[in-house]
């Protein structure tokens, strides 16, 4: 039975719309290509990257480090609650499956919205997150959460992680079903404890799906500006501004499309060169791909 | 010791129970709090301290929203969109994911599972541009049949590699039985094996639609009249330089967030077991 025929309108289509797409980008990178003057549109090498590294107004160490914190403390802390949550899921109980759906449904909204959602929420003037902490006395005067530098990243991880949290717990939760009962009723025979089993049964068991979902989503949360353009667009002062909204920022903003380019082609090299190097070092674990 | 055993149980189930409550809070609060702001007049939002109840609850926000702001004619645009390029997709992946299923060369498998996997990994937005620019080209742009096209190309990959997953456990037993009865390849897929994968079906159609619903920047860049704004476009386009009037931003927030809510209420159980398949496995 010859089926590989039905392939080609899925070939077709990821070549038209990704494929060619992404090999094109890839050259208005090392080109001058903006949408103010396309007549002066020309190959000039790595002058994007030069331009974005070397950026008087813009400190590329400065958006490094933040894309390097955002994607960080994101992860490892929608990775812990995520599997805090997925753990307390495990066993049935009544009311399981409306549990599950309540503490799941963030996965399917916007995250454009849940941006403006948490934008309002830290509202310096207005936000409920002040008026929290001023009712129970923690603080004195509002803080103006994302109109303060020193606030806006721990902001918008916030925001973050309450968006992951699903994710994790979603994958995590189906890994932990599928380890065989028996290995918890010999575990607890030879007399260990929760934590014993959790890291002697449980979390060896469930290593394949850690490792592929983390790197799924340092990728995912690499990529993922919504949440930052939502807030505060990459501000105050670039405190929030990371690889991917400075990238939003280069082509809806400044309409050059060659520094916008060259900044994707910067996350994809980051990216696959991460993504080697953590294969690598997972390698003894069976990665199911 | 049974007795210490038991107090421990105890503990530990209200432990749970306790932890449970508070992540449900903390998911359910943001949401919560959007449904009161637009629910409140803009005496109401703008006060300190808060109000964590509308006192005099009012559907002025909704009000602005429908009638000045044209925001029915960008919830259809979106859902027309989003409806046909998730359906389009939908189909497309059927036939890729079923072939791929039944293919027998292990190399042909893993040269188009790379081919797959590998678009996962591109950032999306590098392809912005030379979208922009092959549509500007083709006068193709602020198009939303343009947009129906690359939307549901976009949700090809991944719809495949979850379809895949999904026909891996139809035996093919069942097909070849169909075919035996006369049917073609084709034949068999949709009047076998299709009903018994509807749950499958199910999830993959969700996670295009809750990906394409949401979706952004594209269309940012894709769209430029007003009449042919998705609802992302058309709350971006509700922050000014002067700030955001939270009564009509709350207001076209919830109603933006009501069908991807409406899509997993519906499909929990399917777009569970289609992320972690096709996510995990592969």
């Amino acid at each position: 039975m010859r089926l590989g025929w039905l392939m080609i309108p899925a070939g077709l289509l990821l070549i038209v719309f990704i494929y060619y797409p992404l090999l094109r980008g890839i050259g208005i990178a090392f080109q001058h290509y903006s949408l103010l003057d396309l007549s002066a549109t020309h190959w000039n090498g790595l002058d994007n990257f030069k331009a974005i590294v070397f950026d008087a107004n813009i400190s590329f160490a400065r958006i490094l480090l933040n894309s390097l914190a955002w994607v960080l403390l994101s992860l490892v802390l929608q990775f812990v609650l995520g599997f805090c949550l997925a753990l307390l899921l495990r066993r049935p109980f009544r009311g399981r499956g409306i549990f599950t759906g309540l503490v799941f449904y963030p996965w399917a909204l916007s995250g454009f919205a849940i941006g403006l959602v948490w934008a309002w929420m830290f509202n310096g003037q207005f936000g409920v997150v002040n008026d929290v902490l001023l009712r129970s006395g923690l603080i004195s005067a509002p803080i103006g959460f994302l109109s303060d530098p020193h606030f806006a990243m721990c902001s918008v991880i916030v925001a973050n992680v309450w968006y992951g949290i699903p994710f994790f717990a979603i994958m995590l939760l189906a890994a932990l079903q599928s380890v065989p009962a028996e290995l918890y009723e010999s575990a607890a025979l030879d007399g260990a404890g929760w934590f014993r089993q959790l890291f002697n049964v449980t979390i060896p068991c469930i290593r394949p799906t850690i490792t592929s979902t983390v790197l799924l989503r340092v990728m995912w949360i690499m990529n993922f500006p919504d949440i930052i353009y939502g807030m505060t667009g990459g501000g105050p002062a670039n405190a929030t501004n990371i690889l991917a909204t400075e990238m939003i920022n280069k082509i809806l903003k400044n309409y050059d499309y060659g520094q916008g380019s060259a900044l994707g082609v910067v996350i994809m090299v980051i990216l696959f060169t991460l993504a080697f190097f953590y294969l690598k070092w997972s390698e003894r674990q069976e990665i199911a791909l | 010791m049974n007795t210490r055993r038991r107090i421990n149980d105890i503990i530990g189930g209200w432990a749970r129970v306790l932890a449970l409550t508070a992540f449900v809070i903390a998911a359910i609060f943001p949401l919560y709090w959007i449904i009161a702001t637009s629910l409140k007049g803009p005496k109401e939002i703008y006060t300190f301290p808060l109000l964590y109840w509308p006192t005099a609850p009012s559907l002025g926000g909704y009000q602005k929203l429908f009638g000045f702001a044209h925001f029915w004619l960008y919830f259809r645009n979106s859902l027309v969109v989003t409806l046909a390029a998730s359906i389009g997709g939908l189909v497309v992946c059927i036939l890729s994911g079923f072939a791929l299923s039944r293919v027998h060369s292990p190399t042909r498998r893993r040269a188009s599972l790379l081919f797959l996997y590998f678009t996962q990994m591109i950032p999306g937005f590098i392809l912005m541009t030379p979208l922009y620019l092959t549509l500007a080209k083709l006068r193709l742009t602020n198009s939303l049949g343009a947009l129906v096209w690359v939307y549901g190309a976009s949700t090809i990959a991944f719809g495949t590699i979850m379809a895949r997953s999904f026909f891996d456990r139809i035996p093919v037993s069942l097909e070849e039985a169909a075919m035996i009865d006369g049917c073609g390849p084709l034949g068999a897929l949709f009047k076998v094996i299709l009903p018994v994968s509807l749950p499958g079906v199910f999830a993959i159609f969700s996670f295009a639609f809750v990906n394409i619903w949401n979706e952004l920047f594209l269309a940012v860049v894709l769209l430029s009249s007003e009449g042919k704004m998705t609802v992302p476009v058309a709350l971006n386009s509700f922050i000014s330089k002067a700030g955001v009037s939270w009564d009509v931003m709350s207001a076209g927030i919830v109603v933006a967030l009501v069908p991807t809510i409406v899509i997993f209420g519906f499909g929990q159980k399917y777009i569970v077991a289609g992320l972690t398949e096709g996510g995990v496995k592969g």
